[in-house]
């Protein structure tokens, strides 16, 4: 194995990783608070994705690209309120939730992809890089958008951490996913931080659909594959752990441009999901996980 | 400003769980500056009540009052932040945090916010222990130190009233004197306590007056130096009826 080789694989896995870091973060979070998956969240993310590129593409609005990522954050601001209040909330005091919220997410995102495919068509669309150009990354020469998310994504996600950790609504959310019972009694308002936790949770897959759109093309089930990703990584990493999820998301990019680089794109995730089951094989909570809520 | 008389006031209180109810029409009141306590076997509704005043469960029928003003249609943020503060029974609190900062965090609403730090101090003297245990997680607690820091978590919401579920569940007797040393010394400071507990000694220990809580109802009430009939209390347990 040659040095370059090394390098390609490390730096393509980071992209990777980075790109599962955000997206498993926030369904991680939502886990969490509230004990239920959201699948709507790869749509969400190629809907943030989609607006900005009307807002800023030349054949829509031609804003610019920061323009763009603010109706983008605004808008899945928005959408997560509206998931939480519509499909989420009527939920709320039933047994089933976790199954109710299942389908009742997935219908979610069905409609949102082909509400996607209706208002924008099917035909392939990409936004434009934030940073254009090439970066020479140890031994590998990457685009510019790629070194840009392998150095976004690590700084929000510890605006994340600082967030959760020491600002008042982020220990209150950590309170409100650990016990809420106990949470309402000193006064928190459990139903707000369950909304602010499903926006937050909505932005952070927004931001990742923006930044990779300019890196893969966009379709109306771009978001998909992240989602099945994050949603493994998330067991994987470990229920109810974000550094679990972070850490997941991490191994699994570099593990999967390995797979990719020395077996090939075909079989590269087959041979991902089976190392993953024998790993949940030997340890069922996952890398991080505690027992189950 | 004048003052009314009573902290808290609730009549014809009825709640349930599902198809069940659970309080069937409670009466009771607890004055200004005054201790209470509810005794009574367990599945009885006492911990229901407390449930139900809170707003934890929703109430079926009725009307509680606090300081004079009902409350059984706000939420239970709201009532915190009146200052009408519930003390659960069992509470494990919030494994994964530090013992410093569910204190800090419990003082969660403005009112109690302002007051953070003379009610952190307060709470650290009066349990040490829980300053020496304050960067651990709570999960790692033992029983007596979790229900310390439950009743310091209750302190900390700033509360015009207590309302303490069974703080000393399954604890030693010697932790038992301690933590009824430290609600004595609470409600020295003119907070009005209603207090849940199963030990009789303890609770007339601390109480003023007391409601028997019986199959949903109040069926009796005790004031202080009355006599307490252990009979009574003895069928209220063993539910011989008839049989004295």
């Amino acid at each position: 194995m040659t040095a370059d080789t090394i390098s390609a694989i490390i730096v393509s896995g980071l992209v990777l990783g980075s790109v599962y870091a955000l997206m498993a973060s926030g369904l991680s979070m939502i886990w969490t608070t509230l004990g239920i998956f959201n699948f709507a969240h790869g749509a969400l993310m190629t809907l943030g994705a989609y607006v900005a590129w009307t807002i800023s593409n030349s054949a829509g609005l031609g804003l610019g690209l920061a323009a763009g990522m603010a109706v983008s954050i605004a808008a899945l601001i928005g959408a997560g309120i509206l998931i939480e209040r519509i499909v989420v909330r009527p939920f709320y005091d039933h047994r089933d939730i976790l199954l109710i919220t299942v389908m009742t997410t997935l219908a979610t995102m069905i409609f949102l992809e082909k509400g996607i495919q209706l208002i924008w068509g099917a035909r392939l669309k990409q936004l434009a890089p934030i940073i254009p150009g090439k970066v020479q990354l140890f031994r590998t020469t990457i685009s510019a958008q790629e070194t840009l998310i392998i150095v976004v994504a690590p700084l929000l996600l510890g605006a994340l951490w600082l967030f959760l950790r020491n600002s008042r609504t982020g220990r209150g959310i950590r309170a409100v996913g650990q016990n809420p019972d106990a949470a309402r009694l000193i006064g928190i308002d459990v139903s707000r931080l369950f909304i602010i936790t499903f926006a937050m949770s909505a932005v952070l897959a927004g931001l990742t659909g923006v930044l990779l759109g300019s890196v893969r093309l966009l379709t109306p089930d771009f978001g998909d594959e992240p989602l099945v990703k994050a949603l493994i990584i998330v067991i994987f990493g470990g229920l109810g752990s974000l550094s679990g999820t972070i850490v997941a998301a991490y191994l699994m990019g570099v593990v999967e441009a390995a797979l990719t680089f020395f077996i090939g794109i075909y079989w590269a995730p087959s041979i991902v999901f089976l190392l993953l089951i024998a790993v949940l094989l030997f340890r069922p909570q996952g890398l991080m996980g505690k027992v189950a809520r | 400003m004048s003052e009314p008389a009573n902290a808290l006031e609730i009549s014809g209180l009825r709640a349930g769980y599902d198809a069940s109810d659970v309080l069937l029409g409670i009466q009771m009141h607890v004055g200004a500056s005054e201790r209470v306590g509810l005794f009574g076997p367990n599945g009885h509704g006492k911990t229901t009540l407390l449930n139900t005043i809170s707003r934890v469960i929703r109430p079926r029928a009725g009307d509680v009052r606090f300081m004079g003003e009902p409350i059984s249609g706000l939420p239970p943020q709201k009532i915190v932040e009146r200052g009408l503060i519930h003390v659960p029974q069992a509470n494990r609190l919030f494994p994964d945090m530090q013992v410093l900062e569910t204190l800090e965090l419990a003082a969660f609403t403005p009112r109690a916010r302002s007051d953070l730090k003379q009610n952190l101090d307060y709470v650290l003297a009066l349990f040490p222990r829980l300053a020496e245990r304050r960067s651990q997680q709570c999960k790692t607690l033992s029983g007596g130190e979790r229900q310390m820091l439950s009743i310091g978590v209750g302190l900390m919401c700033a509360p015009r009233m207590l309302m303490l579920d069974e703080p000393t569940l399954g604890l030693s007797p010697k932790l038992k004197d301690e933590l009824a040393d430290a609600i004595a010394g609470i409600s020295s400071r003119g907070i009005p306590l209603l207090l849940v507990e199963q030990d009789i000694a303890f609770i007339l220990s601390l109480v003023d007056r007391m409601y028997l809580v019986d199959h949903g109802e109040i069926s009796r009430e005790i004031n202080r130096g009355g006599e307490v009939d252990h009979q009574e209390i003895m069928d209220m347990y063993f539910g011989s009826e008839g049989a004295s």
